[in-house]
């Protein structure tokens, strides 16, 4: 196993920790469906995945993973309050345009939310961008600025904020340091790589 | 079983195509028993004719059926003879080692029931009269071309589909099927189709059925085999033509190309330009293979079509489906658009249904599913074949 390979794993470790047996799964951005096939294989989960790009909709139909290419707000409108279990928003969160949209609107079609992202707040981006003075590039954000996607970089203190101004309720959450292994308690927003939420809707959700 | 449910279809020296299915024969299956439609009305028996390639396994459950469009018929792949111009509509997908591999599965098409390419329809002549049917033949439905199907399957010994296959009225055939007989069916590609006609659909072919029926020559069904309404039917043909394909096809394929015959100046209602001259042909070569009645009944086929009018939602009407589904929509499809083939997948994913959705960037219009896609094999190759595994990162 190389280190992306590594990383990937762990990532969906937490997050099959917090999946329960044979619920119904929708995963936001799904790519291939790397995450859907092993919650299937080890949760016996029935899941869907949204993805925009056609080919990774052609990898997830090939494995046996249901995908459904579009828009995942839209898809999410089309489906009635609390119809999933648990919607999963892992890798993805940093490359909405909307992230407050897609996140109440998960919070409305999904009884439970997961969200998962790389901390723009750990010290090494923070070095990176000071001392080199350029776009981070790291193992999971290999590519130069001019190749890649638009990207809105979310910090752990961000998406903290975030959650208390919009009465989300965090019935979990994980930090993992630079090496995406060993749990981070002090100052996460310093010392985590990766940050992992379970949600849920608080008492007052309001757009 | 019955000599005809053998392997119809083998490699004869000097097929047309190598790598295809190669020279195929069509066969009738004779229903001698009355059958009820869903109007109410009745034949005493009636006839499918179908071609298959492949052949059925020992578990008889590699059969793939594949269903036709509103002009299309039982010949999808392969040659009738070396001579042929063409070979079947969607050899393209279908053959050995191709998207739908004859190498491992039982492929069967069959024209529908009320067609005129060798089925009983309209043209087919009524036992009690010795005439033409013509308009006295019942009305038929989307759900009436599926039931005579089912009965094709077991008179074949088919006990279980691996897949039912259509595109634009075939993806109707093919959910209904898999609603109707949900054990008998394990995969449904449904592509370019639509759980219902919007208005526009409905009003294009009401415009065909106005051609034929304002032909005198359609005399109110009642013609030779020869003759009948040519000029509406060829109009008809021509109109329904232009929504299978996009503006921005036109423009690639004729432009504002003026035809080498053309007078200079212009000034004249002769053909002056290659899209009327493409149109006149695709009227004038519709008329010798098609039957205008035909034309009628299975156009009200299509419009009547309602899932959701018909099981109360198009939730309830799915409800019943075990498949798993795989739909396919077109970008430039305005006649079954994008919007509609997903409103299936969604309402089959509200149910608690596998199904996925995919939609191919084409601009070649309603037809794109019928053209060579890559994007479109590798789905199609995906969905049917695709096996357990283990769970594996490196996929």
């Amino acid at each position: 196993m190389n280190k992306h390979v590594d990383k990937r794993t762990v990532d969906m470790q937490v997050i099959g920790g917090w999946v329960e047996g044979d619920s119904r799964v929708l995963d936001l951005g799904c790519g291939a469906g790397a995450l859907l096939d092993y919650l299937s294989q080890t949760k016996r989960i029935s899941g869907v995945g949204v993805d925009m790009d056609p080919a990774k909709i052609a990898a997830c139909v090939r494995r046996g993973v249901v995908a459904y290419q579009g828009d995942m707000t839209a898809f999410m409108r089309s489906f009635s309050e609390g119809h999933f279990d648990r919607i999963i928003c892992s890798r993805t969160v940093h490359e909405l345009s909307d992230p407050a949209e897609v996140i109440l609107e998960a919070l409305r079609a999904g009884r439970t939310l997961t969200v998962g992202f790389v901390n723009h707040g750990f010290w090494r981006n923070r070095l990176d961008s000071l001392f080199r003075g350029r776009k981070v590039r790291n193992v999971v954000y290999p590519t130069a600025w001019f190749e890649s996607r638009p990207a809105n970089p979310v910090t752990i203190a961000d998406f903290e904020d975030f959650c208390a101004a919009k009465s989300i309720r965090v019935a979990h959450r994980v930090f993992l340091r630079g090496d995406w292994k060993t749990s981070c308690r002090f100052r996460p927003n310093l010392f985590a790589g990766y940050a992992l939420y379970d949600l849920e809707k608080g008492q007052a959700v309001t757009c | 079983m019955t000599d005809d449910s053998e392997q119809a279809a083998g490699s004869a020296p000097g097929a047309p195509a190598p790598g295809g299915v190669g020279i195929v024969r069509p066969r009738d299956f004779v229903h001698p028993h009355a059958f009820q439609f869903k109007s109410g009305q009745q034949l005493p028996g009636f006839v499918l004719r179908y071609e298959t390639y492949g052949a059925l396994n020992t578990t008889r459950d590699n059969a793939v059926l594949i269903f036709h469009a509103l002009s299309g018929d039982h010949h999808c792949a392969g040659w009738h003879s070396p001579e042929d111009r063409k070979p079947g509509w969607w050899d393209n997908l279908i053959g050995p080692g191709k998207a739908v591999d004859t190498g491992r599965f039982f492929v069967i098409c069959a024209n529908v029931l009320g067609g005129c390419q060798g089925s009983t329809g309209p043209s087919s002549v009524d036992p009690a009269t010795g005439r033409p049917y013509g308009v006295t033949f019942p009305f038929v439905t989307i759900l009436d071309m599926v039931r005579a199907q089912k009965l094709l399957l077991d008179h074949l010994g088919v006990a279980e589909l691996h897949a039912v296959i259509g595109g634009s009225m075939g993806g109707m055939t093919a959910m209904l099927f898999a609603i109707e007989f949900p054990g008998f069916v394990r995969r449904v590609v449904a592509m370019a189709t639509t759980a219902r006609e919007s208005a526009q659909a409905i009003a294009f072919n009401e415009i065909g059925r106005q051609a034929i029926m304002q032909d005198p020559a359609w005399n109110n069904g009642v013609y030779p085999a020869d003759g009948g309404p040519r000029v509406g039917l060829a109009i008809a043909r021509m109109m329904a033509h232009i929504t299978y394909l996009s503006d921005a096809s036109m423009d690639r394929k004729f432009g504002r190309k003026k035809k080498e015959t053309a007078a200079g100046d212009g000034y004249t209602f002769d053909v002056q330009f290659e899209v009327e001259s493409y149109l006149r042909h695709q009227g004038a070569s519709f008329i010798n293979r098609f039957d205008a009645n035909s034309y009628l009944y299975i156009t009200r086929a299509l419009d009547q079509f309602d899932l959701a009018q018909a099981y109360g939602s198009l939730e309830k009407a799915y409800a019943p489906v075990q498949a798993e589904t795989l739909i396919l929509g077109f970008t430039s499809d305005w006649l079954f658009p994008p919007e509609q083939n997903r409103a299936i997948a969604l309402a089959l994913l509200r149910g608690g249904k596998r199904a996925s959705y995919a939609e191919l960037a084409t601009d070649l219009g309603h037809d794109s599913f019928l053209l060579e896609s890559e994007q479109l094999y590798g789905l199609v190759r995906g969905f049917l074949e695709r096996e357990r595994h283990e769970f594996d990162f490196a996929i």
